[in-house]
């Protein structure tokens, strides 16, 4: 059970990648924020946002275009 | 991680333009690197206080579409990178004086000044630098 849950779907880019940031602000350092999303473009940019910002990408999965991701906050 | 400043200069006022600029500058801001915009020419009629968004926002094909999905407002994307990340916008001054226009003619909240190109130009050797 993550720490918080960021529901983004229909959310178009970049969206849900500014959702994720104001949410990470609310979970503990070593917490969890899981987020749900729609955009196609998710997964890579999910990837991405998390390299760039530090903060750990600990799942990522896709299940019938809605796309599931658990992000540890580290930074 | 030390990431590598964004420098956007934005003179066209289509609204494509305008809602790539504002996504650039917003994705940018959120991965944590420092991005400043700079705001020139036809673009700055974009910012102007109390437009409907018909006015503020007009383009070709795919501002219809923009408008038609409901694609989050470049105003609002703009705000929202300042609030979550390091984001700078500057009028250009030479519009500024060009027009007779102060900086209070413009939505509350997002610009940080006015600059001159020169100073704009040199801050950017040290980044990338985007122009639209």
């Amino acid at each position: 059970m993550a720490d918080k849950l960021l529901d983004a779907k229909g959310l178009n880019c970049p969206m849900p990648i500014l959702r994720a940031k104001k949410a990470l602000k609310d979970v503990p350092l070593g917490g969890t924020l899981h987020v749900i999303a729609t955009d196609p473009g998710a997964v890579k940019d999910f990837e991405a946002f998390c390299r760039a910002t530090g903060n750990e990408l600990l799942e990522s999965k896709a299940q019938d275009k809605v796309f599931d991701f658990l992000i540890r906050r580290t930074s | 991680m030390a990431a590598n400043p964004l420098y956007i200069l934005l003179a066209s006022g289509e609204h494509e333009k305008l809602q790539m600029a504002a996504m650039m500058a917003s994705v940018g801001a959120v991965s944590e690197r420092p991005v400043e915009m700079f705001v020139s020419m036809n673009a700055l009629l974009a910012f102007e206080k109390d437009l409907p968004a018909e006015r503020r926002y007009q383009g070709g094909k795919f501002s219809k579409v923009l408008k038609e999905k409901r694609a989050p407002d470049a105003l609002t994307l703009l705000r929202q990178g300042k609030e979550l990340g390091d984001l700078k916008l500057w009028a250009c001054s030479m519009a500024l004086d060009m027009e007779g226009w102060e900086l209070d003619r413009f939505e509350d909240g997002l610009f940080d000044g006015a600059r001159g190109l020169t100073k704009f130009l040199s801050d950017a050797e040290t980044g990338q630098f985007i122009s639209l």
